[in-house]
């Protein structure tokens, strides 16, 4: 008895803390986000006009600007061509969605599925490609492009990341070995072939890894600013991330404003499928 | 006697007659039957010779001679015909283009370029990449040579066995079902190749040539060097104390940024899913949130909001302190706090999914019972989530802690513009991967560059497999499939 009156107010206590620490935490990651909607809306373009966090005044100028690009501060009109950076970015990134997630997966499968001579190899290989720093490739392809006039091609990165992509097949391995073998026997049985198995049984169940898989491609080439910062140097061949990483000081709403615009649809996707993203995830960590 | 003599000779006369006329009908009869009896002759050659290729495994011999060969006698035609077309464009690459790149890889070029006189001379890194290109080339060839023998072999003891061999459409089918796998490997093979391994290939050579900012290929042809970048990365000088300066510096980041991120992490992943907490799915999108946003605008904005125009230095001004130089030059420590500040706010949320993820798949009973037993809250957490925590994530520990060791984004974006003194051509943030970057992009030292890759990758894999071969989860691999 005397144990549970004394833990009465302690148990109030932790449960003050536990709020006061998630609400800390929670303010912590939401308040950039917030700085940076609010400063898209900005009346004044430079980071200098702001009254610390809070932009001055409030307008929508600044995203008149990054879409119809006609006039600037200076009134240049060409010198941050945002919706062209937009749609080469949506292009890399679509291209790579379906060519990465169609090779992975395949890969993933494969590796999963069939016992073969050189399986144990493949698998080796790939971690010791996973190894070497991803940028020595790049740097490789860099050098490689300027010697042969290759650069500010969109084709470069797409290949790049797409081809690339199976090296980082472990995760979706760690799903199809989940899916139970007998499955797969019953199928033999009935004298199904493998490529039939594969997309008659193992797609339609492998939804939540699918989804995972896009979306992992998809968002890679979409917020990634190395290979396109070496691979496409002209301004009309810019992603977004290139393209907001030569903003200055004094273009920061229009900085913001261009990430709230690439930020919201990704966003707003992960929410929809937060649930296969978390699936994904730790099947892949469990299993390894 | 006379009579006897006389006698004597006609039956010589006669027995030489015979002879002739035997010899005349055997000549004749030898060049009227010749075209038989050569026909025959060569039928019979024919027909032991195809009784041995036929029901022997003689044909293996002849594909190991000419690709093809073997499979014609295994009246396999169309898997003749394709063998024997890659065993020629082969023969015409080597001769025309490979033997040119072969060379060429080994001397990297020979003639000087002279833009006056208007000599064209060797591209040194063509001549490397399209070498490389010619080996991997070479390799397949081997690979389909040797698949070649191999076919020949399994289809001769199908058929000395009495079945009949499969046909091409048959092997074509197989491709979609026994085989299945080489089909779908096939693509990303080249891929990964081309793109990953012949690069990665390509920039270990380079590290052991003299390709730096003082050549540029194709006016200036480039030569092996041998371990020369190794010894001025060792060796007494600028670049060596760099070196050793980003590199301590690195290993300490490592280790710091995948600790605080592991257990950030994991606290997150606790905190919200605490039984006191209600509104979870509220709490939760905030991490998500962050998770969601591309890093580099993440950095870029944390770079704006430590810039000297920036918010925090617009209050401390406004309460009239002075201003920091928060990522300047003179801000070492200032700056490695703020890149593990932002490191941490990047990566957190996807450890927190993790977590949250395995927390839920935690058997129950093993807290009650402990309760029962009296353990503290403490000694559960201790003893029966971390352990089951750490067994399940050691993978993404290792991976965690090689991508933060190659993490290059943080101190990119803050500090990208800076030149610390006592630095060659690094901040005294970077990493070795920022510092790569430097060196082979901005200063085109790609002979460094290629060295410091190879080190970096030495460092990674070595810890790695240190404690993955250490790892629970390791030794029981077999255990999950």
């Amino acid at each position: 008895m005397i144990k549970n009156k004394s833990s009465k107010p302690k148990r109030y206590l932790t449960t003050i803390l536990v709020y006061i620490i998630t609400v800390i935490v929670c303010f912590i990651f939401f308040f950039p986000c917030l700085w940076i909607i609010l400063a898209a809306f900005s009346g004044t373009g430079s980071i200098y006009n702001f009254n610390g966090f809070f932009p001055p005044n409030f307008s929508l100028k600044t995203f008149e600007q990054l879409f119809t690009g006609v006039t600037d501060v200076s009134g240049d009109t060409v010198m941050y061509p945002y919706m062209t950076w937009f749609l080469n970015t949506l292009i890399i990134a679509c291209a790579t969605a379906v060519i990465g997630t169609l090779l992975l997966i395949s890969t993933a499968y494969v590796i999963s599925r069939f016992e073969f001579k050189a399986r144990r190899k493949l698998m080796k290989g790939a971690l010791v490609l996973g190894m070497f720093p991803a940028f020595m490739g790049m740097t490789a392809v860099f050098i490689m492009c300027t010697q042969f006039q290759l650069l500010n091609n969109l084709w470069g990165p797409i290949l790049m990341y797409s081809t690339t992509a199976p090296v980082g097949y472990l995760v979706q391995k760690g799903f199809f070995d989940s899916i139970p073998t007998s499955i797969y026997e019953a199928a033999r049985i009935d004298g199904v072939s493998n490529f039939k198995a594969f997309y008659k049984i193992t797609l339609p169940l492998s939804k939540p890894i699918l989804v995972y898989t896009v979306l992992t491609q998809f968002t890679w080439p979409w917020s990634d600013f190395i290979l396109p910062k070496l691979l496409l140097q002209d301004k009309s061949n810019y992603t977004v991330a290139v393209g907001l990483m030569t903003l200055p000081d004094t273009e920061f709403s229009r900085f913001c404003a261009g990430s709230v615009f690439i930020a919201v649809p990704i966003v707003l996707l992960y929410f929809f499928v937060s649930k296969y993203m978390v699936n994904g995830l730790t099947a892949g960590a469990v299993k390894g | 006697m006379v009579q006897r003599i006389t006698n004597y000779f006609t039956a010589l006369g006669k027995v030489i007659k015979n002879w002739f006329i035997k010899l005349g009908k055997n000549t004749k009869s030898f060049f009227v039957n010749l075209p038989r009896n050569t026909k025959n002759f060569f039928i019979g050659l024919y027909q032991i010779i195809k009784h041995y290729l036929i029901t022997s495994q003689y044909p293996v011999y002849l594909s190991a001679i000419v690709m093809g060969l073997g499979q014609v006698f295994n009246k396999q035609y169309i898997k003749a015909a394709l063998y024997f077309l890659v065993e020629v464009g082969f023969i015409l690459f080597m001769v025309f283009l490979g033997g040119n790149y072969l060379s060429g890889l080994i001397t990297l070029g020979v003639n000087q370029a002279d833009p006056i006189l208007g000599i064209q001379g060797d591209n040194s890194i063509a001549l490397m990449l399209m070498g490389l290109v010619s080996v991997v080339i070479i390799i397949v060839f081997i690979y389909l040579y040797i698949s070649n023998i191999r076919d020949c072999y399994r289809t001769r003891n199908v058929i000395l066995n009495g079945k009949k061999p499969n046909t091409f459409v048959q092997g074509l089918k197989d491709l979609l079902d026994k085989n299945f796998y080489k089909t779908v490997l096939a693509i990303p093979l080249i891929g990964v190749a081309v793109f990953s391994v012949v690069p990665i290939i390509f920039m270990i050579l380079i590290a052991f040539t003299n390709y730096s900012s003082s050549l540029e290929p194709p006016t200036d042809l480039i030569d092996w060097a041998g371990f020369e970048s190794f010894q001025t990365i060792f060796g007494a000088g600028n670049i060596s104390d760099t070196f050793f300066k980003i590199l301590g510096w690195n290993i300490l980041w490592a280790i710091l940024t995948t600790v605080i991120n592991y257990f950030i992490g994991l606290g997150l992943a606790l905190l919200l899913n605490s039984k006191k907490l209600k509104g979870k799915v509220f709490f939760r999108a905030f991490p998500i949130l962050a998770y969601a946003i591309p890093g580099f605008i993440t950095m870029l904005a944390f770079k704006f909001m430590f810039s000297n125009g920036g918010p925090i230095n617009y209050y401390l001004k406004l309460f009239g302190a002075d201003t920091i130089d928060f990522l300047g030059i003179d801000s070492t420590w200032t700056a490695r706090f703020i890149g593990l500040f932002v490191n941490a706010w990047v990566s957190t949320p996807s450890i927190m999914l993790l977590a949250t993820g395995i927390l839920s798949n935690l058997n129950t009973d093993l807290y009650e019972a402990a309760s029962i037993d009296g353990a503290s809250k403490f000694r559960q957490f201790y003893k029966i989530t971390l352990p089951f925590v750490v067994f399940s994530t050691t993978p993404v520990i290792i991976s965690q802690f090689i991508s933060n060791f190659n993490n290059f984004g943080v101190f990119y974006f803050l500090r990208g513009s800076i030149y610390s003194s006592g630095y060659f051509v690094a901040s005294d943030t970077d990493l070795l991967i920022n510092w790569l970057y430097r060196l082979s992009i901005d200063q085109q030292n790609y002979n460094i560059g290629g060295a410091i890759s190879i080190l970096v990758f030495i460092i990674t894999s070595i810890i790695s497999l240190l404690v993955y071969v250490r790892s629970p989860a390791y030794r029981k691999e077999d255990t999950y499939r």
